[in-house]
């Protein structure tokens, strides 16, 4: 005899259904808290610096945050690559981050949704008075070079067509091809306002996107194109811009954009991010550009040597992990190198997905539990929580912006409301089909329905509830991804920076571990589905 | 003379919400302690009148009377743990052990360990199985006559009075069917209870029963003992039962 279970034992006669799958629950649970936790000494001074998702603003952000770490006693926390204008200004509202570069055009036209006005002085003031009064958030003084749209064609054919201003452009403009950005052709600040105020008709307007104008241009297949003036291929392609002698673009005065808040509690970082004053000018910042976009330099060790060549630096120990880019270095080499940072992001991957996951376990069981009680609003409901997984998931993470911010909070909630669908299903449907005739007798031998819910229907719907968790998991698991979109984390921040930077080895370093943890989830989980699995239900092995 | 009824039926009738009408306005009653088969063909009525009694179905008409009380005047719960209940396939739940399987009814009645040790052993031994081998096994690991036994010991779980057996025996293949019947036949000499035994096969009713109901859609064509059947069939139709299982008994 070798095991011998005995009535005696076994008090929670029901209970014991139910509770390997609350242990396991609560220990993941545990453990994925864990995943999010950053571990900071008490008492800390810490800042957060934002950024948008492109290099420049990335590369102004890493320039701020190394000269505040430098040059005070803060701790620098870094969320590089937020998903454009409006997430990281929602992000500095709520307190996401306490600061990120901006440009002072952006602030009047994009956030405060005003008219294009074309005095840099003007703007400045404008949106200076308008942010502290609406928000309490404070522009710093602009760091020289200002980031704006103009129109650019070739040095030589510029000079054999005789143009130097927009007004000599406008005159010979019907003989011309110009390719533009799509983004430029529909802005107001962009070709109806300059068509509108120096009466330019061109031959021929084709929308392309960015670098293809470049090469175009260059070759000679169209005449002009836009650029911003601080892009960094400017340096290397022999373009000249044109001037703008009416002054109808914008100006884009690039600054730091800090909370006030922040500013009180640590009034040093306004004098710190000052040193910066007028310190970059629009030539400087093409050449900057040009290492971080087309050279694939980092960004740290692009802002490191800006502050050197600034004479700003103040120890020499070297800036936080990053992601370097070493072309001769294999894959392998160069995750061995990051592994610090990969097993971070895998920590925070982990802890987003599972979290998520958690929260739509605790949801969706008891909600398909209520469900099957109330057969009637059943199907409609389920077919309502179905809808959210039609929404791409980028459209839904974005939709939490303006609820919840940016960072891991929002990331979850989304993750959250992903996760629902297959369990909620699985869960309903394997409450509703399992084993009717075995229902029925216990129903016949007097068992309450809460009876035969708690010992006969949910043990034998576990397995179904289960292999629906793990499509949840496996699903979460994908779209924690894209969280990096909104400052959340995880493996999706290189897989997202690789794709800027068009390099396969920073976007395998994150794809890779994000296969590797699925597998290991599903492997995982199927062991669970074996736990869950009540006995008697397989033929003896 | 005063016969004491164990079940009753008034006037009852049941019509599903779809328009079926199953039973029609039927008269029935089964003596204390008597063996009533339920025989007729598919969709007659036989399984309803079953559900009818323990309160898994309410009559659309009538009243059912369970021990001489109204049955819709009874908590369905305790009635239903009052009467023993064995399916066509025996509903034996696959994820519990055998031993938790016959204990269903005294665990729901809250006996002691101790009482609920006892009554396995002595329902074990009155299916003819051994209790100590049987009582860790899943009942996937039972071969379909151990599973009928067991969940004819699972309806005798805390000696109700009256046991409802719908076609007990009728997956069964012809030789362990046999054996069974056999062993229902001394199972019913010890235990004396009243059973409502319902079945497709008039050779089984005679076998096992004290009386037969005859149903044909919905309504009551004969009741009585076997020979009554033989010798006075009430309608054609138990005329012609009998008659195509003339050879068979
Ligand atoms: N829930 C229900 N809804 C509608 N009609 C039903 C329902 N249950 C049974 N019926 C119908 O009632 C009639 C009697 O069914 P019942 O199950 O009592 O037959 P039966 O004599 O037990 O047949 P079988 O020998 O095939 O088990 C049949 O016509 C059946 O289709
Ligand atoms: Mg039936």
């Amino acid at each position: 005899m070798v095991r011998v279970r005995t009535l005696h034992r076994r008090k929670g006669f029901f209970r014991d259904s139910l509770r390997t799958p609350i242990l396991l629950f609560t220990s993941l649970l545990f453990l994925t808290v864990n995943g999010l936790w950053i571990p900071t000494a008490s008492g800390e001074k810490i800042i957060t610096v934002g950024s948008k998702n492109f290099m420049e603003n990335r590369l102004l952000a890493e320039l701020f945050a190394q000269l505040i770490e430098s040059r005070t006693d803060l701790t620098v926390l870094r969320r590089l690559g937020l998903a454009g204008t409006q997430v990281c200004f929602e992000a500095l509202k709520t307190g996401g981050i306490d600061l990120y570069p901006e440009y002072t055009g952006t602030g009047l036209v994009t956030i405060l949704g005003g008219e294009p006005m074309n005095n840099p002085t003007e703007v400045l003031n404008r949106v200076r008075s308008q942010f502290l009064q609406r928000w309490n958030l404070w522009w710093l003084t602009p760091l020289g070079f200002d980031n704006s749209y103009a129109l650019a064609l070739r040095r030589d054919r510029a000079q054999e067509l005789g143009v130097r201003t927009l007004s000599d452009l406008a005159r010979i403009a019907p003989t011309l091809k110009a390719g533009f950005g799509y983004e430029f052709m529909k802005r107001p600040d962009g070709l109806p306002g300059l068509q509108e105020t120096y009466g330019l008709q061109f031959r021929e307007v084709v929308g392309m996107q960015q670098t293809l104008k470049y090469q175009a241009t260059a070759n000679g297949d169209i005449d002009l194109l836009d650029v911003y003036t601080t892009d960094g291929r400017l340096s290397v392609y022999d373009f000249l811009i044109l001037e703008d002698d009416q002054r109808f673009f914008p100006p884009y005065d690039a600054t730091a954009l800090v909370r006030g808040d922040t500013l009180e509690r640590y009034p040093e970082l306004a004098a710190v991010l000052s040193l910066l004053t007028n310190a970059l000018t629009r030539e400087q910042m093409r050449k900057w550009n040009l290492l971080v976009q087309e050279q694939g330099q980092p960004v740290t060790q692009v802002a490191r040597q800006i502050l050197e060549d600034l004479q700003l630096v103040a120890d020499q120990e070297p800036g936080s992990p990053t992601y370097h880019q070493q072309p001769s270095q294999s894959l392998f080499a160069y995750m061995w190198h990051l592994r610090g940072t990969l097993a971070m992001r895998t920590w925070e991957h982990l802890g987003l997905a599972g979290l998520g996951l958690l929260l739509g376990i605790a949801l969706a069981i008891p909600l398909g539990l209520l469900l099957e009680r109330w057969r009637t609003g059943a199907e409609t409901m389920i077919r309502i929580i179905g809808m959210s997984q039609t929404i791409p998931s980028i459209a839904l993470l974005a939709f939490m912006i303006p609820l919840f911010g940016v960072g891991t909070f929002p990331a979850i909630m989304a993750l959250w409301i992903y996760s629902l669908f297959p369990i909620l299903r699985n869960t309903f449907s394997g409450l509703r089909d399992a084993a009717p005739n075995v229902v029925e007798t216990g129903r016949a031998l007097g068992m309450t329905e809460w009876q035969i819910l708690r010992s006969v229907r949910l043990p034998l719907a576990a397995p179904t509830i289960m292999a629906g968790v793990r499509t949840s998991a496996i699903w979460t698991l994908g779209t924690a991804t894209l969280a990096a979109f909104i400052g959340a984390g995880g493996l999706g921040v290189p897989i997202v920076a690789g794709l800027q930077l068009a390099d396969v080895n920073l976007i395998l370093s994150g794809a890779l571990p994000a296969t590797i943890l699925a597998l290991a989830v599903d492997a995982l989980l199927a062991w669970v589905e074996t736990i869950v699995k009540p006995q008697g239900l397989d033929p003896v092995r | 003379m005063m016969t004491t009824w164990a079940l009753k039926a008034d006037h009852v009738s049941k019509q599903f919400p779809d328009g079926t009408l199953a039973l029609e306005q039927i008269d029935w009653a089964v003596e204390e302690g008597e063996t009533m088969a339920l025989i007729g063909e598919s969709g007659s009525g036989k399984t309803t009148l079953l559900r009818l009694l323990n309160r898994l179905a309410e009559p659309t008409t009538g009243t059912i009377v369970v021990q001489g009380k109204p049955a819709a005047s009874q908590d369905p719960i305790r009635l239903r743990r009052s009467l023993g209940y064995v399916p066509q396939d025996g509903g034996l739940f696959p994820h519990w052990t055998i031993k938790r399987n016959v204990c269903l009814v005294p665990h729901l009645l809250n006996w002691s360990a101790e009482d609920q040790d006892d009554q396995f052993q002595h329902l074990m031994q009155l299916i003819n199985l051994d209790a100590a081998q049987m009582a860790e096994r899943y009942p996937i690991e039972l071969s379909g006559g151990q599973r009928q036994r067991v969940a004819v010991a699972r309806a005798l779980g805390a000696n109700p009075a009256i046991v409802l057996l719908d076609e007990p025996f009728g997956a069964l293949d012809p030789l362990t069917r046999q054996e069974l019947q056999h062993q229902f036949l001394t199972l019913k000499q010890r235990i004396q209870k009243t059973m409502v035994i319902i079945t497709h096969d008039l050779p089984e009713a005679f076998k096992l029963a004290d009386r037969i109901t005859v149903l044909k859609k919905g309504h009551i064509h004969q009741v009585g003992t076997p020979e009554a059947l033989v010798k006075t069939p009430a309608t054609s139709y138990v005329q012609s039962l009998i008659e195509s299982h003339g050879s068979s008994w």
